[in-house]
């Protein structure tokens, strides 16, 4: 069976010609649902377009996307310096614990933040050093990183609170109510027709997220130019792929795979801090607030292989998923159980990973290098 | 003329091991100079040590591209070099071409070339790709190097990515350059673009040191050859005054036969056939395309080809390590397709790995415990499903003996031996089972002259018993020599099957790079199968029905 069902539909439609395709597919299929939605507002099809193109899908498709982006963004680096940073999900995790606690104590959300980055940080430099310095297997590290946040955040919340749960504390502001010169007034001012920027079908929500969303954004973009423009962008494409070829050119791979490994924490710091911070409230039932988001973004990086566009694009479609599902269970549109609307994006991820599964793993990702080793 | 280099009494212990011995090298500016020696005589670690890759434990290092000057008594100006890193040795100038290269496959050329030593723009916050895409143009026009800036490394083949690597030393402004092994990996053809490379370096001042264990390379590239044995530098010659002969007897310390001529072969039966064998390696690319051949009693099928070009998936689809995808093989008659390991090897198929860490030996094992590997199933090793251990260590004794590995013991676990002791231990293995048919993959790969001469001998005593041996090796001067018929492989397809004793190297080396070079002694006509006798396909037929019977008998 090593010729899966993937591979076969690629042959037939011959490499790129699939995602052509597909996306004319998907393209068509929202021109239908946008028609539906016109002709037959009140049918099945109908409400679930509704749902589809509301502007409030948009807006949670872009909070949620805003934690597993970030990681994703963190994972990359990791990665593609050769290091399998598997714990993404716990630097979250410790992200959203110590971003509320920060702002619990300092009384404001970007003070937060920096609290959550600064934990989320540390924690990757333990990782980094049992991982480079101590030459420990990366999956199992990274398991531990998980584990471990995974207990210490909801113990540290009992323990600080006497709850899992922390009590509220003040969130991000939205661009609109932000109060920034021009920006805040002429995104809110009508423009055309009475319509203002923020009322604009589907497309009013890119502005009136919260910052952090801009900040993903932007750090999408910083992240592609550092990895594909600078010379430390290289040094850890090299250092992913032929640790020897940079060492031997003088670079020093522990050096560049640590900086890799802190810069997958600060990002990963960004993604918690601004999920719990965007709920004003760590929550540590269970699984945590951040309920598999890290191991969503591992899917992500991995779908968009390991460009950061590529990531932010699948981050997109898997948080779209998600919201959509959650709409969906709210509004009762379809008549399925919601346990199986749940796993909407879960399927979506294994369709989508079998039909795209060409992603190119960094050669030396997993391996353990140490300088002058024959 | 001054020397560029001189290493002044290095001597580099590690523990347990003294790998170089006192060992005074003196290399002239503007010259090529080989190091010459067997496997394990230490010249990888006495450029190592040059390169700033290990300290040494005594001995001094003095390198000057501009050539070192020397003081009225005969001593130098200036301090020896502290190399404590490759940065230094950069530094001062020596740049290392590594036996295995160091490039980043998904990368561009110029993006190798200027690794770890960018040219940035806007306060470093960008590479500036237009400067560092021009310096690569500039530096391989000035030496005529034909190399595409933006090619990626992964889809040039390995002679312009030893250019590549050639490069990147020139532009850390490399002015002795050491190559390690250039030859191993290169056809005839890209061997002599080569030497004409490291002409054009020394005419414009650059001095080359390369590394080789194969004595017509030293004499055809260098100028001076300076041999190593045990470590040790046993003589310095100008290529000029010295002979083939003469080198071989330094590097083994004895007098050895150069060229065997063996009796020819007087080939039997069919005894392994393969019929359109097609087979993908790891990528899923076709990596054996339509192969065809017999191989006979009393006869050595040679198989030669640059590495990678199919010939370890072919023995691997042979030996039953990997699905083939279509075409059929048949041993001694039967279909043994689809038949496991073990049963090609109870039916009379030895193999000597390529591998022999990975697939020739369990290195954790002792030598009893590694000698009975693939017959531990098997009489006399097993009975009722237990091992008799004395037989076992009867047995690695004998093999030990035979094949004279060191040390002598067979309690020592693989790991400790040395790999041509560890080759010669798996030939000897795979040779005492008494085979039908052998498949040798590089059966000399790493063994030095003396025991390749000794595994040579043995492999046409097995020819000249009836044993059908297919031997597949990158070594020319070893399949030309022992092959009877000589079959060379060129991306996944056997392009030819020619005489071994009528061929040119040329041709044989236009072959290797997929080309069709005129009057070559094919013994293939135009059908597939014309250098088998025509009465061998009724042969054949009553082949296959034995082997239906033989398939079903064995299975039950």
């Amino acid at each position: 069976m090593s010729a899966g069902f993937g591979s076969r539909v690629r042959e037939r439609a011959g490499g790129a010609g699939l995602r052509l395709y597909l996306a004319l597919g998907v393209v068509a299929a929202l021109v239908a649902l946008l028609a539906v939605l016109l002709v037959a507002p009140d049918s099945t099809a109908g409400q679930f377009a509704a749902v589809l193109f509301a502007n409030s899908t948009f807006a949670s498709a872009l909070r949620l996307s805003v934690p597993i982006a970030f990681a994703a963004l963190g994972g990359i680096f990791a990665e593609k310096s050769g290091v399998i940073n598997i714990g993404l999900e716990g630097l979250l995790i410790i992200a959203a614990f110590a971003g509320i606690y920060a702002a619990d104590l300092l009384g404001s959300p970007w003070l937060g933040l920096l609290g959550g980055v600064a934990a989320s940080t540390l924690f990757a430099l333990l990782f980094a050093v049992v991982c480079i310095e101590f030459r420990a297997d990366q999956i199992i590290a990274g398991l531990a990183v998980w584990l471990i946040a995974l207990g210490l955040a909801p113990f540290a919340a009992q323990v600080v609170y006497g709850s899992t749960n922390t009590p509220r504390v003040a969130t991000f502001a939205t661009l609109p109510t932000m109060g920034i010169p021009v920006v805040s007034e002429g995104v809110t001012a009508e423009l055309l027709f009475g319509y203002a920027l923020v009322d604009l079908p589907f497309f009013g929500a890119l502005f009136s997220a919260t910052p952090m969303v801009y900040v993903m954004f932007a750090a999408v973009v910083a992240s592609w130019w550092t990895l594909n423009r600078t010379a430390f962008g290289r040094h850890v494409r090299a250092s992913g792929e032929n640790p020897k070829a940079l060492d031997t050119a003088g670079v020093s791979v522990s050096r560049v795979r640590y900086a890799a490994v802190l810069l997958s924490g600060v990002l990963c710091g960004f993604g918690g801090a601004a999920l719990s911070l965007s709920l004003g409230q760590f929550i540590g039932n269970g699984p945590t607030m951040v309920d598999g988001k890290g191991f969503i973004a591992i899917v992500a990086y991995l779908l968009g292989n390991y460009n950061a566009v590529g990531a932010l694009l699948s981050t997109l479609l898997f948080a779209g998923l998600d919201a959509l599902q959650l709409t969906l269970q709210a509004r009762d549109v379809i008549q399925v159980p919601n346990s199986l609307v749940r796993t909407i994006p879960y399927v979506s991820v294994i369709v989508v990973l079998t039909l795209f599964g060409r992603t190119r793993t960094p050669d030396a990702a997993g391996d353990h290098y140490e300088s002058g080793e024959e | 003329m001054s020397e560029a280099v001189r290493l002044d009494g290095i001597t580099k212990r590690f523990p347990g091991v003294v790998a170089n011995d006192d060992v005074t090298l003196s290399v002239e500016r503007g010259t090529v100079h080989a190091l010459l020696g067997e496997n394990g005589a230490g010249k990888t670690t006495l450029m190592n040590v040059l390169y700033g890759l290990f300290p040494p434990t005594e001995g001094d290092v003095y390198v000057d591209g501009e050539g070192l000057e020397r003081d009225d008594g005969g001593g130098y100006v200036g301090s020896p070099e502290r190399f404590d890193s490759p940065r230094d040795a950069i530094d001062a100038g020596v740049g290392m071409i590594h036996q295995h290269f160091m490039l980043v496959d998904p990368m561009t050329v110029a993006e190798n070339i200027t690794l770890g030593n960018e040219p940035r723009k806007w306060g470093g916050l960008a590479v500036d790709r237009a400067a560092a895409r021009e310096a690569v143009v500039d530096l391989s026009e000035r030496y005529g190097f034909d190399v595409d800036p933006d090619a990626t490394v992964a889809d040039v083949s390995v002679g312009v990515q030893q250019r590549v690597e050639i490069l990147k030393a020139l532009y850390r402004g490399a002015d002795v350059l050491i190559l390690d092994e250039p030859t191993a990996v290169l056809t005839p053809q890209e061997v002599a673009d080569l030497f004409e490379v490291l002409e054009e370096l020394t005419a414009q001042g650059k001095t080359v040191i390369f590394i080789t264990h194969k004595l017509g390379e030293a004499l055809d590239a260098a100028d001076e050859v300076t041999v190593l044995r045990d470590g040790r530098n046993v003589g310095s010659v100008r290529t000029a005054d010295t002979s083939r002969e003469e080198l071989a007897e330094l590097m083994v310390g004895r007098e050895v036969m150069l060229e065997s001529d063996y009796e020819p072969a007087t080939p039997g039966d069919p005894v392994l056939r393969a019929e359109g064998v097609t087979a993908s390696d790891e990528r899923g690319v076709v990596a054996v395309d339509d192969v065809s051949f017999t191989v006979r009693e009393g006869e050595v099928f040679g198989v030669a080809g640059v590495d990678g070009n199919g010939q370890s998936e072919l023995v691997e689809v042979l030996t039953g390590l990997r699905d083939h995808e279509s075409g059929r093989v048949e041993l001694r008659g039967r279909d043994v397709t689809d038949a496991s390991r073990r049963d090609r090897a109870r039916a009379g198929m030895a193999y000597v790995p390529e591998d022999r860490q990975e697939r020739g030996l369990v290195m954790e094992f002792d030598l009893t415990e590694n000698g009975i590997l693939g017959s531990q199933h098997d009489e006399p090793f097993a009975r009722s499903g237990r091992v008799d251990w004395d037989r076992a260590d009867d047995h690695a004794e004998r093999v030990v003996e035979e094949f004279d590995v060191r040390p002598p013991d067979t309690g020592a676990e693989a790991r400790s031996l040395s790999g041509g002791n560890q080759q010669k231990f798996i030939v000897g293995r795979e040779f005492a089972r008494d085979p039908a048919c052998i498949v040798a993959s590089h059966p000399t790969r790493g063994v030095d002259i003396g025991s390749t001469e000794f595994i040579h001998d043995r492999i046409i005593d097995l020819r000249d018993e009836g044993k059908a041996v297919l031997l597949v090796s990158s070594k020319l001067d070893e399949v030309r020599g022992l092959s009877d018929r000589l079959a060379v492989m060129y991306r996944g397809r056997l392009v030819d099957v020619v005489d071994p004793d009528a061929v040119t190297e040329e041709q044989l080396g236009l072959l290797m790079a997929g080309e069709e070079p005129d009057d070559v002694p094919s013994l293939r006509g135009g059908a597939d199968d014309a250098a088998d006798p025509p009465e061998e396909s009724g042969g054949t037929d009553a082949g296959r029905t034995d082997g239906v019977a033989g398939d079903g008998g064995d299975r039950e």
